[in-house]
Formats: structure tokens, C-alpha cells, sequence
């Protein structure tokens, strides 16, 4: 062990901020993006997210203007890109909690540089998956009294508690409330800081969202017993979400749908997908705001092996289901999975296997996890193939009915195609704005990490 | 306080189980297993369909808690954990025991014909099992039955060997290599371990399916496998060995362990059956069905209620999971459970009208679990009780729940 190099606990525990990093260092590079002027590559993502925005609010005042009938949804495709998205969105969303909560039971301490900005993203996607539920209403001013328990003279209405449409309202809420509070508690030791580094109005707003904050150790005390707590009910809200997103189908009878295997394999998309998206969007982020010190090579390299494990599992729920269907003996469970692959949607369905299970393959070798370029390209794809997934489960279990003369096929309106694309858009909006206003990487849990990191660099004690 | 762990650390002997001990512990096992196997023939001569069935529930058994450790050492190579170093070879020499599956699994190979329905003439006239006679033969089920066997053997004992390696030289290489051969272990035990559970417990109801079922395996032995190790640990704690390597931190992470993955199973077992309970399919629900007749009709209650919720009641409080007593309550309740969750999988098949307990299920119950604790116990035989040479083995020893 005399040479450091080789002493096999310096290369088992990587550091995870790099350069000469001080607290100061740290508290200076995350901050100062929310006291400065934004990068002019800010600018020109916000030229392109702020129209797609406005175009989502021009489809939604369209739909509500004409009624649902501007989508493509008929008869026998009853629900088709609206489901899509609302599913892949709350998929997306996944990855914050995961990352904030199982990760810190798990005591992951890479977490801390990605779980601010993967919690974010966790809400931005929540509020736009919530969207397409409440539109699909036809009249979301009305859409509390179909979606929530308010029996009510007005419409005349008892709703039903045995729906699983009925229980996502409440898996969904919750999981929007807790993770809000989640990230608000995680906010509050960082709204201090740069209340402390600001003046004026800026000093009073930070203030007042600081909650009072003076980082005394009672406080800290309070603050970590919360966040433990608040980790361990989110927990199983990552498992509950989307269980409950897979019981819209699997509780049907339609064969595709009726599946025993849909809530954990839901669960493992979501997650696969979730971390796609948060690689897409903290590779951009890292590299406009020069943060490759604090958001380093290892924690995309272990983000890209959740992505490789996740991706597995769905590769596997793949070909159980495949499997099954033969084994069933059914010949209406055959006939969907052979139509999936084989049929009218061919197209879709194998754009989903070679986004889905080839390409996270690549994954296995580490020249791939460490390459900047290739895990963007590859996280994209992957944010496709899971948007194809639900399109693939939804459209091809529905448009061949029993009956053939039941049998269609589903084509998406230019609102349906305005409506996705627009949430894209606020997606990107509500994140940008983050980005400015907030800070992107948890300065109090980074430093946390960087104690450690200085206190071992001089030998222990 | 880190000093003593240090030092403890370096005196390598305390790791090596007494040659008395060993022996007392080797000749109770061997005395069971003798017992075990000679009333097992017995019940072979006299009542061959239950000794068929029995032995199946208690294969099915030892079996799954071995696959939980396959499973729990490839993780912790995986995700490099620190905190598990002091158990890990513990895990390990459960997980060597898997070879001993390849012998075991004879009898069940020589059942076939005994337990499942389609390999009986009347397959032959049934279209549903005339269509799935591709995968649901004899041949084919001894085939794979010997090639996933034959596969966590080999994963086994490489991951075994690498670890035993690395106590001599103390090498990074080892750590890197296990990594390296868990990856594809861990995706290579999800496949056959799911295709496992529907050749053994699925095709006993030959006409159903669930997609889910591998998965419900699986997450079985895996609470099973972890209440093993709970007791294991707390065995070799009374006779005096590793009370510094494994304390109170290190149990509260495997009490810890222990409730998630009894939630994970009841996550599993609740949405499988709920999902067939709201489909309500005739071909779906008879699974079910035939597992609620007579006195059967006991048992999902009794899952309900004692494998998740008085485990998941207890085990919540952080106290709970630090009081070493009852962790060895739970560790034993759970393994009551996982053996009477298999029971009910398999017996209904036999016994169709209601719950009858037989000696044979005990014999076969005796004669295998002491035969893989012999298997596992000859693997403690003057080697160190944890990876002494493991690079975070300091680490751990130091290790403190936040």
C-alpha cells in the first residue's frame, strides 16, 4: 500500500467532487447560475421552449373550444396518445424519487450532485402527465367532481371506487404532494445560502422561502430526521404510482393488457425511463454551466448501469410476456402478441425493442457509460422506445377488437401530435426556469460529500 | 472504539470456528440428516405420492433461499457495498451449497410422472396441454432442470472461489472479477430461476399461467434467504464468534432488509392475485379456487395477516430492527411462512380437499435442509467466517447507520 495509486480504497471509493474543490468553491459554482445572467445557450433553449408551450395551450383551448373529437381517439382505439403521454410522462417522472429516496435508504452517496435537478424534473413531469387526464375529460372545469370522491347534485354522480382510473387520481396526487414537499424540505439549508449571498428583494424573497433558516444544529437535527422520514413514505410511492398506472390495463380483460407481471415491470420502465431523461437533460446542463466537477464522469457512468439494469428487467417482462402468451395456450393471448409483433404496428413495436432492449445493451461496456456523446444518444433513444412501449401496449391490444369488423387503426390528429410536442415544451420551460432561479445541485448535500472526501484525503482520523 | 475494530480485524483466528464447535455442530446436522433421510425412505416404500409432493414443497424450499443468496452476493458485488463485507461470506457459503441441487433434484426428475398432470396419458387427449406439449414433457423438464442448476453452480462456485482467492492476497483483482461476474449472473438467475418456477410449482396446474410467477418465486426466497443468514448470523453470535464484525449496525441493515423484502413479496403476491381476482377469468381464477377448498381456505388469511402483517407491524420501528431477539423471532416466523407459502403452492395439487399435514413432509423437510446446512456447514471448516481479505472489509467493521 505504499503507493497511493494502488491502495485499493482510494480506487473503491471514487471521488465524487473533483478538482480543488473548498465549500466556498462549491457554494460559488452552484449559486452564482441563479445570481448571473443565464448563458446565451439558455436563451436559445428558451426560444424554442417558450412557443412549444404556447403552442400546448393554443391545442388545449382548441380541444375544449371543439370537444375530444380533435384527437384521433375513436372507436375501437378508445384511448391512444393521451394515455401515451400521460404514462410516459409520470413514467419520467419517476427517476426524482427514486434517486432522492431509495437512493438515500440505500446510501448512495452519488446522489447528492443529481437529485435536486432529478426532483425537479420529477414535478414538471407529473404536471404535464396530469394534463392529459384532465383534458380528456372534455370539460376540466368540471373534472373534479369525475375525478375526485365529491358525490354531487350537479351532474348526478356517485363515482366508482372499483376503478383503477379512480385510484390513479389518488396514487398520482399523492406522489405530486409528497414529492413537492420532498424537494421543498431539500430546498430549504440551499434557499438560506443564497438568501445570505443576496440583498434586497432578493434577500426578503429567499427569506421568506427559507423558512427561517439559520443552519443551527437543532435545525439540522429536525431537517435530517425529515428528510429521512419523507424518504421512507416516498419510497413506496416509487413502486405505488406506477403499480397502480399498470392496473388501469392489467385489471381489463383484454389479452396484452391482462397481465399478472404489468405492476413491477411498470415500475422498472418508469425508473429505465426516468434516468434516461434526467442523463438527457443534466448532459446539457453540466456542459452549459460548467459543472463537470460537481456532476462528474462517475455519476453518469452509474446513472448509465441504472439504465443497463432497469433495462433488463423491462427486456425481461418482454419476453416473459412473449413466452406466456404461447404457453397460455390462448389463442386470443397469441393473437395479440403475435399481432403486436407482426401486425399493423410492427413498425412501432420493434422501434420499442431496438430502442428498449438493444439499445441500453451498449451499456455493458464501460468505453459507452463514459462517453458523454454516446449516453445522450442513447438515453434519447431510449426516451423514444418507452414512449413507444405505451403506445405499443395501448394501440395494438385495442384496434383489433374481437369482432374483425371492430377492427381499426389509429391515426394521430395534428392536435394529438400539437398537444405532445407542446408538453414537451412546458416541460422544458418549467425546467429551464428551474435552472435560473433555483439551485440546480444541492449545495449543503454536495459539501456533505466533499467532508468526507477532505477528511479521508488527510488520512482519517 | 475504531481501534478495537482494527484490531480485531487483524487477529484472524478469531475468524475461524473452533475444530470442537465445528465438529459438535457437524455431528447434530449429520445425526438429522440420517434421521432425515432414513424416514424419507420410508415414506418413499409406503405412500409414494406424498413423498413425491413433500419432497417437492421441501426442494422448493431449500432451493429458493439458495437462489437468494446467489442473488444477494452478485448485488453486493454489484452496487459495492461496504456495509455487508463481515456478512458476505456467509452468503457465499450459502450460495455454495447450490451444487448440491444437481444430486437432489434426481427424485424430482423421478417424480415427474407422480406430480404433474401433464405428463399423465390423459395429457394426451386435452388440446390445451396438447399445445403446450412443446415445452411441458419429460424430457424437457429434466434437461432444463439440470441446465439452471448446472448454471447457479457455475456462478456459485467462480464467485466463491474468487472470494476465497482474494482472503490469501488481499487483491483489488478479485473485487473486479466478482463485478464482472455478476452482471450477467444476476440476469442470467432472473431468467432461469423464473423459467425454474414455472417447470417445479407453475405446471402443477398445468392449464394456468401468470406472468408474474417467477417473480413471486424469486421474492420468496429471497425474504427466506435473508432470514436465514439473520439466524446464521445470530448463531455463530451466541456461540461467541464475530459480535464485533457483525453488530448492532450491521443487523439493523439486515432487519432492514429483512421488512423490505417482505413488503416486496407482499407487493408481488397482492398484485398477482388481485389482478386475477378483478379479471375473474374461469382459467385465471382457478388457481385461486382450488387453493380456497375445505381447510385451504385458511391459508391466504394466514399469509395475509403472518407474512406481511405482523412482520410488517413489528418490523417497522427502528428499535425493533436492533433488538437481536426478536430479529431471531422474525428470522424463524418468516421461514415458517416461506415454507408454508410453498406448501400451499404445491399441496392443494395432492391433497384436493383441504390441508393434511403428513410425516413425510417433515421427513423430507429434515433430510434436505440438514443436507444443504451440512453442505454449507463443511464450507466454515477452518476458513475465515468473513472475506478477511476483502478491500472494504475496514470499512464495514466500522460501519455506522446513519
Amino acid at each position: 500500500m505504499a503507493d497511493l495509486a494502488l491502495d485499493p480504497r482510494a480506487e473503491l471509493n471514487p471521488t465524487l467532487v473533483q478538482g480543488d474543490a473548498t465549500y466556498a468553491g462549491v457554494t460559488d459554482a452552484i449559486s452564482v447560475i441563479t445570481e448571473s445572467k443565464p448563458p446565451k445557450q439558455w436563451y436559445y433553449a428558451m426560444a424554442v421552449a417558450i412557443p412549444l408551450a404556447g403552442l400546448l395551450f393554443f391545442c388545449l383551448g382548441y380541444l375544449v373550444m371543439n370537444g375530444i373529437g380533435v384527437w384521433g381517439n375513436n372507436s375501437p382505439v378508445g384511448w391512444g396518445w393521451d394515455i401515451t403521454n400521460f404514462v410516459w410522462w409520470i413514467g419520467i417522472g419517476h427517476a426524482g424519487t427514486l434517486i432522492s429516496a431509495i437512493l438515500f435508504l440505500f446510501r448512495q452517496k452519488w446522489r447528492t450532485s443529481i437529485n435536486r435537478a432529478a426532483e425537479a424534473m420529477t414535478l414538471f413531469a407529473v404536471a404535464c402527465a396530469g394534463i392529459y387526464p384532465l383534458f380528456h375529460t372534455g370539460r376540466p372545469w368540471r373534472a373534479a367532481y369525475w375525478l375526485f370522491p365529491m358525490p354531487n347534485e350537479l351532474l348526478g354522480m356517485w363515482q366508482n371506487f372499483r376503478s383503477p382510473l379512480m385510484w390513479d387520481v389518488f396514487a398520482v396526487s399523492t406522489y405530486a404532494t409528497v414529492s413537492a414537499l420532498f424537494w421543498y424540505v431539500g430546498l430549504v439549508p440551499d434557499l438560506a445560502t443564497l438568501r445570505d449571498r443576496a440583498k434586497g428583494l432578493r434577500q426578503q424573497i429567499f427569506g421568506i422561502l427559507s423558512l427561517g433558516w439559520r443552519g443551527s444544529a437543532r435545525q439540522w437535527k429536525h431537517y435530517e430526521l425529515a428528510y429521512l422520514i419523507l424518504a421512507g413514505l416516498s419510497t413506496p410511492l416509487v413502486l405505488s404510482v406506477h403499480s397502480i398506472v399498470s392496473f388501469d390495463f392489467a385489471t381489463s380483460v383484454i389479452p396484452g393488457w391482462h397481465t399478472t407481471i404489468f405492476p413491477p415491470y411498470f415500475v422498472a420502465g418508469a425508473i429505465f425511463s426516468g434516468f434516461a431523461m434526467v442523463i438527457t437533460l443534466m448532459v446539457l446542463a453540466r456542459w452549459v454551466y460548467n459543472l463537470q466537477h460537481l456532476i462528474t464522469i462517475k455519476h453518469l457512468e452509474n446513472m448509465c448501469k441504472v439504465i443497463l439494469a432497469t433495462g433488463m428487467i423491462v427486456g425481461f417482462a418482454y419476453g416473459t410476456e412473449f413466452f406466456i402468451a404461447w404457453y397460455s395456450a390462448n389463442q386470443y393471448e397469441k393473437f395479440a402478441f403475435l399481432n403486436r409483433a407482426f401486425g399493423p404496428y410492427a413498425w412501432a413495436y420493434w422501434s420499442m425493442i431496438t430502442c428498449n432492449v438493444i439499445s441500453p445493451q451498449f451499456f455493458w461496456f464501460k468505453k459507452v457509460r463514459t462517453s458523454i456523446p454516446a449516453m445522450f444518444i442513447l438515453a434519447i433513444f431510449i426516451n423514444i422506445g418507452m414512449w413507444f412501449e405505451r403506445f405499443v401496449i395501448i394501440a395494438t391490444s385495442l384496434h383489433r377488437d374481437f369482432l374483425p369488423s371492430s377492427w381499426g387503426y389509429f391515426s394521430p390528429t395534428w392536435v394529438d401530435i400539437g398537444t405532445f410536442v407542446g408538453t414537451i415544451g412546458l416541460f422544458l420551460t418549467l425546467f429551464l426556469l428551474f435552472l435560473r432561479f433555483l439551485p440546480a445541485i444541492a449545495i449543503s448535500e454536495v459539501k456533505g460529500v466533499l467532508h468526507n472526501q477532505l477528511v479521508s484525503n488527510k488520512g482519517g482520523h | 472504539m475504531a481501534h478495537t475494530h482494527q484490531d480485531s480485524a487483524l487477529s484472524r483466528d478469531s475468524y475461524i470456528l473452533k475444530p470442537e464447535l465445528w465438529q459438535r455442530v457437524r455431528n447434530t446436522l449429520a445425526f438429522a440428516a440420517l434421521v432425515g433421510w432414513i424416514a424419507l425412505g420410508a415414506g418413499f416404500a409406503l405412500n409414494r405420492d406424498q413423498f413425491h409432493f413433500s419432497y417437492l414443497v421441501a426442494f422448493a424450499f431449500c432451493i429458493s433461499i439458495t437462489l437468494g443468496a446467489l442473488f444477494y452476493v452478485q448485488v453486493q458485488h454489484l452496487t459495492g457495498s461496504a456495509w455487508s463485507v463481515t456478512v458476505r461470506r456467509l452468503m457465499e457459503t450459502l450460495m455454495r451449497t447450490i451444487p448440491a441441487g444437481l444430486i437432489l433434484f434426481i427424485p424430482i426428475a423421478f417424480g415427474i410422472h407422480t406430480v404433474y398432470e401433464w405428463s399423465h396419458a390423459s395429457a394426451a387427449s386435452d388440446p390445451i396441454l396438447q399445445q403446450k406439449a412443446a415445452f411441458l414433457n419429460s424430457t424437457g423438464f429434466i434437461v432444463r432442470g439440470f441446465i439452471v442448476l448446472a448454471l447457479w453452480s457455475i456462478w456459485a462456485v467462480r464467485l466463491y472461489s474468487l472470494s476465497r482467492k482474494q482472503d490469501a492476497s488481499g487483491s483489488l483483482e478479485f473485487t473486479r472479477s466478482s463485478e464482472k461476474w455478476s452482471a450477467p449472473g444476476v440476469l442470467i438467475l432472473f431468467l432461469s430461476a423464473s423459467l425454474a418456477s414455472f417447470d417445479w410449482i407453475m405446471s402443477l396446474d398445468p392449464h394456468w399461467w401468470s406472468t408474474m410467477f417467477g417473480v413471486y418465486f424469486l421474492a420468496g426466497g429471497a425474504v427466506a434467504f435473508m432470514a436465514v443468514l439473520i439466524a446464521v448470523c445470530l448463531g455463530l453470535r451466541s456461540a461467541g464468534y464475530l459480535s464485533d464484525a457483525i453488530n448492532e449496525e450491521h443487523y439493523h441493515d439486515l432487519g432492514k432488509w429483512l421488512f423490505a423484502l417482505t413488503v416486496f413479496w407482499a407487493y408481488v403476491t397482492f398484485s398477482q392475485y388481485m389482478l386475477i381476482w378483478y379479471g375473474n377469468l374461469p382459467e385465471e381464477g382457478i388457481w385461486y379456487h382450488r387453493r380456497m377448498v375445505g381447510s385451504w381456505s385458511g391459508f391466504m388469511p394466514l399469509m395475509i395477516i403472518g407474512h406481511f402483517i405482523i412482520p410488517f407491524v413489528t418490523l417497522m420501528p427502528r428499535s425493533s430492527k436492533r433488538n437481536l431477539k426478536m430479529l431471531g423471532f422474525f428470522s424463524g416466523w418468516m421461514l415458517v411462512m416461506h415454507y408454508l407459502d410453498l406448501y400451499w403452492q404445491v399441496m392443494p395439487v395432492l391433497h384436493k380437499t383441504g390441508v393434511a399435514f403428513h410425516w413425510i413432509d417433515l421427513a423430507a423437510l429434515v433430510a434436505l435442509v440438514s443436507t444443504f446446512g451440512l453442505v454449507f456447514w463443511s464450507g466454515l471448516r477452518e476458513r475465515p467466517l468473513v472475506p478477511v481479505g476483502d478491500p472494504r472489509l475496514e470499512q464495514c467493521l466500522g460501519f455506522h447507520n446513519a
